[in-house]
Formats: C-alpha cells, sequence, structure tokens
C-alpha cells in the first residue's frame, strides 16, 4: 500500500526550499552589482525585478512553512529536484526580461542549461548582450557546478542530517570532511582558489590579445567560471574561437581537466598527498579513457584529411575531445563543421569521450570515471576467475584515496547508473529521430545534453521544435542529478495522486 | 605553521596541473605519431 505524503512533509520541503530560493535571490546581489559598474540601467532593473520575486517567494514560503524539524532522506532528495526546477524559472526571469531570447522557454532552457552546466545555449544576439546578463550566464554555471544546495549548506542550513540528506541528492556521492557542511565550504574554498587564480591568468593573456584590461578580466572570470564547473558558455557567440590563442586553448583546457577532477581529490592532494593523482582510479581511468577516445578520433580526422598537422590536430582534436570529456563543452570549431567535416568515426569517438565523463564528486556530469574503473575491475575479476583454478580465492581491489576491496553492490550500483545514463542518452537521440533529425546528429545532441557537456552539432538553436527544447531540458536536469532524486520526486507525485 | 599549509596546498595544485599536462603531452604525442602514419 503507498502511504499519502503528509501535510507536515509538504511543510519541510516548502520551508527548505524557500530556504534555497532566498540563497538565489542573494546571488541575484551580484550581476546587480556588475550592471552598477559597468553603468547598464535596464539589465539593473531586470536583476531588481528578478531579485524581489525570488526574495517575496523565498520569505513567503519559509514564513508560511517555517519549521524546526530536519529533513527525512524522502523530503531531502524532493527538496533537491524541486529546487534546480524553481532556480531554472526563477534564474531564466532576467534572461527573458532582456529581449536576447524568443521565449520565456528559451530563457528557461538557458537557465537549465546554466545551472546543469551544460552549455548548450538559445541566446539571438550574444554578442551584444549586457555585462550583467552575460556575468549572470556564468555565475549560474558556477553556482550549479558547486551544486544549488551547497550554497544552502554552505550558508543558510545549520542542522546537520538534513544537510546531509540535501548534499547526497545533488549526486554528490562521497563526502570529503566528515562534516558534511565542511565538506560543503571546502568545495567552495577550492573553486575560490581556484577563481582568483584563473582569472588573473586568463585576464593577462587577454590582456596580451589586445584586449583592455577591465574587458580581458570580464572575459577571464567568465572563462574561468564555465571552464572550471565545466560549463561551456563563452561571453561570445564564437566560444574560444574567438580567441584565436594557443595560449588560451592550452590553460582553457588545463581549468576544464581541473574542473574534471574529484573534490575529495583535490582535498587530499592539497593535504600533502600528492602520490594519489598517481594511483588513484578515476585518474588512472581519465587518462587512458582520454588516450583511447581520442585515438578513434585523431584516426578519424586524420582519415579525412580535415586537420593533417599534428599541431592543428592537436589545437582542434584533441580540444574538442578534452572539452567533450571533461563535460565542459567549449568549441573551437563552429557546430556545423562536426557535420560537415568531420568522419563520422571520429564523431563516435567524441560521443563516446561525452558519455564517460570525469569524475564523481566532481562539476562533470555523465557515466564517471569511478563507475568505469569499477566495471572495467568487475570485468577482470571475471575473468580471473575463469582463468585461475577454481579453487582459487579472486578479490580485487582498486585505490580510491585508500584500498578499495570490490564488492558486488559495488559494481550493481555502478552498472545501473551507467545503464540509466544510456538509457537516457538513447531517449534523447530517439525523440530527436522523431522529429527528422538524422542518427548520429541526434545522438551527438541528446548524449551532449543529457551528459551536461554542451557541444552542439547544429541541432539546438531557437528554431528547433518545443518538444526537443523540453527534452534535453529533462536530460540535463536528470543527467546531472544522477536520477534517485527525480525518481524520489516521481514516487511522490504517485503516492499524492494514489496514496492512502 | 601557515607558511607550511600554503606551501603544501601550492604543490597540490602543482600536482594538479602536472596532471593536466601529462594529458596535452599524451595527445600531443599521438598526434604526431598518428599524422606521421595516416
Amino acid at each position: 500500500m503507498i502511504i499519502r505524503p503528509r501535510g507536515e512533509d509538504i511543510k519541510i520541503i516548502g520551508y527548505y526550499l524557500g530556504k534555497i530560493i532566498l540563497g538565489l535571490a542573494f546571488i541575484m546581489v551580484v550581476p546587480i552589482g556588475v550592471s552598477l559598474i559597468f553603468g547598464e540601467t535596464n539589465p539593473l532593473f531586470d536583476f531588481l525585478i528578478a531579485f524581489e520575486i525570488s526574495l517575496a517567494f523565498g520569505i513567503i514560503l519559509t514564513w508560511i512553512c517555517k519549521t524546526e524539524k530536519d529533513l527525512s532522506w524522502m523530503q531531502g532528495m524532493i527538496v533537491v529536484s524541486l529546487s534546480w526546477i524553481v532556480a531554472t524559472l526563477l534564474g531564466a526571469l532576467p534572461f527573458y526580461l532582456s529581449g536576447h531570447w524568443q521565449s520565456y522557454l528559451d530563457a528557461c532552457f538557458d537557465a537549465m542549461s546554466g545551472f546543469a552546466t551544460t552549455g548548450l545555449a538559445l541566446v539571438q544576439d550574444l554578442d551584444h548582450l549586457s555585462y550583467a546578463h552575460n556575468f549572470w550566464r556564468h555565475l549560474i554555471m558556477f553556482v550549479g557546478g558547486q551544486g544549488i544546495v551547497i550554497v544552502a549548506l554552505s550558508f543558510l542550513v545549520k542542522g546537520f542530517s538534513g544537510a546531509f540528506k540535501m548534499y547526497m541528492g545533488e549526486a554528490r556521492d562521497e563526502r570529503i570532511m566528515p562534516n558534511v557542511i565542511h565538506s560543503s565550504r571546502f568545495i567552495w574554498l577550492v573553486s575560490i582558489v581556484y577563481l582568483l587564480l584563473g582569472t588573473v591568468v586568463l585576464g593577462l593573456t587577454g590582456m596580451m590579445l589586445g584586449m583592455k584590461p577591465l574587458n580581458a578580466f570580464f572575459h577571464g572570470a567568465c572563462i574561468f567560471m564555465a571552464a572550471f564547473d565545466t560549463g561551456g558558455f563563452a561571453p561570445q557567440s564564437q566560444n574560444i574561437l574567438y580567441y584565436h590563442s594557443f595560449a588560451f586553448e592550452i590553460i582553457t583546457i588545463i581549468i576544464m581537466v581541473l574542473g574534471a577532477l574529484n573534490f575529495k581529490l583535490h582535498y587530499h592532494l592539497w593535504m600533502g598527498n600528492r602520490k594519489e593523482v598517481l594511483r588513484n582510479i578515476e585518474t588512472k581511468a581519465l587518462f587512458f579513457s582520454v588516450v583511447v577516445t581520442f585515438s578513434v578520433v585523431a584516426v578519424g580526422l586524420l582519415q579525412a584529411g580535415v586537420y593533417p598537422g599534428a599541431m592543428t590536430l592537436l589545437r582542434k582534436g584533441f580540444y574538442q575531445l578534452i572539452s567533450g570529456h571533461t563535460g565542459t563543452g567549449f568549441q573551437t570549431v563552429y557546430a556545423m563543421q562536426f557535420k560537415n567535416d568531420w568522419s563520422q568515426l571520429s564523431t563516435v569517438g567524441l560521443i563516446c569521450a561525452m558519455g564517460l565523463g570525469g569524475a564523481v564528486c566532481s562539476t562533470t556530469g555523465a557515466i564517471k570515471m569511478l563507475r568505469v574503473g569499477i566495471v572495467w575491475k568487475a570485468l577482470l575479476e571475471d575473468v580471473k576467475r575463469i582463468i585461475l583454478p577454481e579453487r582459487a580465492v579472486v578479490v580485487q581491489k582498486f585505490h580510491h584515496v585508500k584500498e578499495v576491496f570490490l564488492e558486488d553492490k559495488q559494481v550493481r550500483s555502478a552498472l545501473l547508473v551507467t545503464l540509466i545514463y544510456l538509457g537516457l542518452y538513447c531517449f534523447g537521440a530517439l525523440v530527436g529521430m522523431f522529429l527528422g533529425y538524422p542518427f548520429l546528429d541526434s545522438l551527438f545532441e541528446s548524449t551532449s545534453a543529457a551528459a551536461n557537456v554542451g557541444l552542439s552539432c547544429g541541432i539546438t538553436n531557437s528554431a528547433m521544435p518545443g518538444v526537443l527544447k523540453v527534452t534535453y531540458m529533462l536530460q540535463m536536469w536528470a543527467g546531472r542529478l544522477e536520477f534517485m532524486s527525480i525518481f524520489t520526486l516521481i514516487g511522490f507525485f504517485v503516492a499524492l495522486c494514489k496514496g492512502k | 605553521m601557515r607558511l607550511k599549509v600554503i606551501t603544501t596546498s601550492l604543490l597540490g595544485i602543482a600536482a594538479e596541473i602536472g596532471y593536466a599536462l601529462t594529458l596535452i603531452l599524451a595527445a600531443f604525442f599521438i598526434c604526431i605519431l598518428l599524422s606521421g602514419k595516416i
């Protein structure tokens, strides 16, 4: 028998959701400051309106639903999944008010793409977008990359138990420290330290390329936020191609790889355990996976004769590959080049890289390297069982901060999530094909959306069917939260309707 | 004490950047190897 949720459940969910909305409202103060610095009047009012609506919504919700009770697992999961929808709806307000998005759905698409660190965009005339709106596009990536809930955990939530449930619900499989609020603050520490370093390095590079100092550092901050949080938005419509700089490309590759590493790994490296980078299953799997997928892409590109020289192959082939593998979505080629210039082999190599992703507890989406490593180890274990004598005891272990013995439940969990991701990639591809797009293009764009990458072969534009926009939004949402909190939300609504 | 913490963290950052540079070098090696053969 399904038990109908009580009014108390809805009250607790509403209270914590209200707190997260308040956190979002306070983040909107940043673009308000940017519009004041650059003297942009209309964007200032766009953000003031969105700020007031969010603030009022957050205050009313926390006031109506005020409670001292802590969250249960179910409530925590529901708060997480709902907070991403509400953040999308409220975060899209300044976009829509700017007039650069054709409809509110388009604005929501870009807001979801930003929060989920995907990078697919429907914005019109990006090159003339205000500084404040452009900064907001990148800031929501930064917030979404850390996790919307992490923001609330760091500053607004006091209870330890409820905080832990929301933290786990936001696809953070691992705690960095025993206390989850300290873990959240460490995630912010890493991000802020790298934000300062990255902005300075990118800003100085921009100045060397001839940009004015204020503009160079604005671009530096935006590009850093999009790269470290594996987002993929850029201030200009030509994305990273706009800069035409090898130095810029190398720096962004480094930042993308840093963003794709596990925050737990960052913690251990920063604490002096530097050998971990060589021993960790995720860094090994990522290295191996990048080498294999890039070899496939490179062979495909060389066969097609697109980039014949080694340096061009690195700057075009490897850049898109690492951008896809880390789930970033920065491009140094035009979207149509994937369709017209790249061979099918290289496109398939890139789709595989996008589908695999970076490390768990990082800012990337997709299947992720820990799961790939676990499945690989499980395969080795089974092969050993066949080869070795029947009486031999086969024990498989892997190194992830410490030596971990491989257990069936880890393999089951890894395979289950992998299977759901593959299903999600196929679902978007089927919708794309149903709407008349070719198979490979549909699979490319679907994987890019569901794995929160943001590379596009040209399907994503404001003229595409509304059904496809909604499908990609759902894929981005599901891919970012890794399903469990979404399944809980569905279960909650079923219980509301059918429960007794 | 604080200097030691900062130095250790900076060495950690260097290790992470080193890892990223190794990936780029490996890719460049693949580019040289394959572009000469195909």
